[in-house]
């Protein structure tokens, strides 16, 4: 019993530091020894080489040391007796083993056996430590809060131990392997049954001779007794005893499977408490932050397509509005005109004059209302279902276009259009700015291009469409026209001196790229030079990105006026 | 603004447009720069034979204290030419024939032609008739370094030759190989 249920079997034929733990030290070897299982001998642990650890003591058999090798962990071992042996008996060491230590659930010696990521600092712990350090993250020292899946076996094994039922099963089983096949109808039954499942056959009894010998403890027929007190001798024929029985107490002393136990035992109480108030133990940490963030953003994308779902009804929504705000200013304008008429033709009619005298208030109301909500028939975008035919939906679009632009005609409260102080603005702003003006049914930038010919003739003064050498275009006024603006920018430069291009564009109230635009134009019209700073002698320098001023061109008509 | 003409210590009448500063950028414009062009080739031939230099390198821009700092650089306005500059309007010179690249197959420096090679000839033939050296045998030594300062002082080999090649060609000379060089005998020109 006891050799079975607090040992684990280990394949010998692996070297011995291949089965240590990362953390685990060896301490001491001994080879001719055998192992007695409480009083009596145990066959097949007759020769072999026993190993201490600072966690382990190795058993590797030396006949079959693939099958018949086992580890036994220390904190299982309670206390040691040393006999130094007489005559023909060997010196042997006794080891009595506590069962409680089974409870503490750290029999798990598969669990060390994998990677895994600390949940508060992402730190992805290596494999192969101790079962007591495999529970704290190795870089935080933050107890694992997930622990592996092969600790609740343990604790449902430990479970089974506790009941009254006569369980010889392990901790370490693994009850797929020791599955007994029935006799009688050769179903595969847990091993803890004495009876068959499905016939009620008895089950062979034997059955540890039918599992494979790898996964199989030591064989222990006897002493089925859990209360019994348990113990392991080693008996050391050649010798060796008193050196390895040294190592092993200190060993013991020092306890270093237990190194981590108090974090571990603070781990658990820690967990409860947080199972407890429903805390998450995945919302803490670095990859806790992480995931909210995740959430959060996530749950703002969803925000906005059903904003944007939102937005889109309303367009739908204020088109049908726009027509109603439509048909109504017609109904009221032809009532207007009919109800004028009837009090013109029939002023007898009573109900006639009644009808004209509410009618204007309704009207007016109504009109009132419909600008308030911002569907005054005079700034309605003009749509392509409102125009009977293309051409004069251009037209429309022109005349539009020129409001925008200009303002209205007789300019009100001052605010006129785009290009009310300003001579030229690029076309990427005129579309920008129109369609904001417009604010339902944009219009694409094809269409501009086809409204901007009709344009000179719905403004005045005449608005005209340039393209730069470089493909800009840009809307200008007669100012701004290429002669226009070289006439007043040589002037400029005669009066004022050479100049910059930043300096004319501030002087023309212009942006700086369009200015460059036009001075490249003039340059390249002859209108004006340049003085390059890089061909200065001193201060410029070619590495300086010298600036360039402009002068008007003074090669033109230049006669010689030196030395003949 | 007004621009003015300067004389310089050499006595040398510069052109109002020297103190300019757009003179010393190469425009791109290409009309703009032909004119400008135009005026660097006049200046420079002005002043060539105003000082009797033969020859322009680009690295005369470089530096100040050259024989070309007058006109290559304008200490005044803080200007000068840029190598690549010159090399451009060298490369006009001698597009329009008043200068040839010396030595052949580079564009780093040219011999100018302040006077044709023709009106070289004519001017080599009347020295020579002035001096009563005609019918005797002149090395090229004789003509470049006379005892009595002549204008043809100095004159680069390579005009020479090519004024005494137009001479020979109009009868006027006879090129004659000599011990240690070359040497000329002028004629009367048979007429």
């Amino acid at each position: 019993m006891a050799l079975r249920s607090c040992t684990v079997s280990v394949d010998g034929s692996i070297p011995i530091q291949a089965l240590l733990y990362d953390d685990e030290e060896l301490f001491s070897s001994q080879d001719g020894v055998g192992i007695y299982n409480g009083t009596q001998k145990s066959p097949g642990h007759q020769n072999g080489v026993v190993h201490a650890t600072s966690h382990r003591i190795f058993y590797i058999d030396a006949q079959y040391s693939r099958a018949h090798s086992f580890a036994l962990d220390l904190n299982f071992v309670a206390q040691t007796e040393y006999y130094a042996g007489l005559f023909k008996s060997s010196p042997k060491v006794t080891l009595h083993l506590s069962g409680s230590a089974v409870t503490s659930g750290i029999s798990t010696p598969k669990s060390g056996f994998e990677s895994w990521e600390c949940e508060v600092c992402a730190f992805r712990n290596p494999p192969g430590l101790s079962p007591t350090a495999v529970r704290v993250c190795g870089l935080c020292g933050v107890p694992r809060t997930v622990l592996p899946e092969t600790t609740a076996p343990a604790s449902l094994a430990q479970q089974n131990s506790s009941t009254p039922l006569p369980s010889t099963v392990s901790p370490a089983f693994s009850s797929s392997q020791n599955s007994v096949a029935c006799s009688v109808c050769t179903f595969l039954n847990h091993p803890s049954l004495r009876s068959c499942e499905m016939c009620s056959a008895e089950l062979p009894r034997v059955r540890r001779e039918s599992v494979p010998p790898s996964r199989l403890p030591s064989p222990d027929l006897e002493d089925t007794d859990p209360s019994a007190p348990k113990s392991i001798k080693i008996s050391f024929r050649k010798g060796g005893d008193k050196a390895f029985y040294n190592l092993l107490k200190r060993s013991l002393q020092s306890k270093a499977w237990e190194a981590n136990g108090a974090a571990s035992k603070l781990k658990i109480a820690s967990g409860s408490i947080e199972s407890d108030t429903a805390f998450d133990g995945t919302t803490s940490g670095i990859s806790g932050i992480l995931r909210t963030v995740e959430t959060s953003a996530q749950g703002r994308s969803t925000h906005m397509q059903e904003s944007l779902r939102d937005l889109e009804a309303l367009m739908i929504k204020a088109k049908d509005m726009v027509q109603l705000a439509a048909e109504l200013n017609e109904k009221l304008t032809a009532a207007s005109s009919s109800t004028s008429n009837t009090s013109t033709s029939s002023p007898m009619s009573s109900s006639a004059t009644l009808v004209a005298s509410t009618e204007p208030e309704e009207a007016t109301f109504i009109r009132s209302s419909l600008s308030q909500l911002g569907l005054q028939m005079s700034n309605t975008p003009v749509t392509l279902d409102m125009m009977k035919d293309e051409r004069r939906w251009f037209e429309e679009l022109a005349r539009e276009l020129a409001r925008v632009l200009q303002g209205s005609t007789p300019p009100k409260d001052g605010a006129g259009g785009m290009m009310r102080n300003r001579g030229m603005i690029a076309l990427d702003e005129v579309w920008g700015g129109w369609n904001r003006a417009r604010g339902v049914a944009l219009i694409p930038p094809s269409t501009l291009l086809q409204v901007i010919p009709l344009l000179p003739s719905c403004t005045d003064p005449p608005i005209r469409l340039r393209t730069f050498p470089s493909g800009l275009n840009v809307l200008h006024t007669p100012p701004y026209t290429r002669e226009a603006f070289a006439a007043r920018l040589s002037s400029f430069f005669v009066m004022m001196g050479p100049k910059t291009t930043i300096q004319v564009a501030l002087e023309e109230n212009l942006t700086v790229s369009l200015v460059a635009e036009m001075i490249d134009i003039g340059e390249s019209e002859g209108d004006v030079c340049r003085d390059d700073a890089s061909a200065a002698i001193s201060g410029g320098g070619s590495g300086t990105g010298g600036e360039v001023r402009w002068w008007p061109n003074l090669f033109l008509g230049y006669t010689w006026d030196g030395q003949i | 603004m007004a621009l003015s003409t300067q004389t310089i210590t050499t006595g040398f009448l510069l052109p109002s447009i020297h103190s300019a500063p757009p003179f010393f950028t190469q425009q791109p414009n290409p009309s703009t720069q032909s004119i400008a062009t135009e005026q660097w080739v006049r200046l420079i031939l002005t002043y060539a034979r105003h000082r009797k230099l033969f020859v322009l390198r680009v690295e005369d821009t470089e530096t100040g204290g050259s024989d070309w700092g007058e006109i290559l650089r304008n200490e005044r306005i803080n200007r000068k030419v840029l190598p690549s500059h010159l090399s451009s309007i060298l490369e006009a010179m001698v597009a329009k024939n008043v200068a040839a690249y010396d030595p052949p197959k580079q564009t780093r420096s040219v011999l100018l032609y302040w006077r044709l090679p023709e009106e070289w000839a004519d001017v080599l033939h009347e020295w020579a008739t002035s001096t009563g050296q005609l019918n005797t045998i002149l090395t090229f030594y004789d003509i470049t370094d006379p005892p009595i300062e002549s204008p043809l002082s100095n004159i680069p080999v390579p005009l020479l030759r090519k004024a005494i090649a137009i001479l020979v060609k109009s009868g006027r000379a006879q090129s004659i190989g000599v011990a240690d060089g070359e040497g000329v005998r002028f004629f009367t020109p048979s007429r």
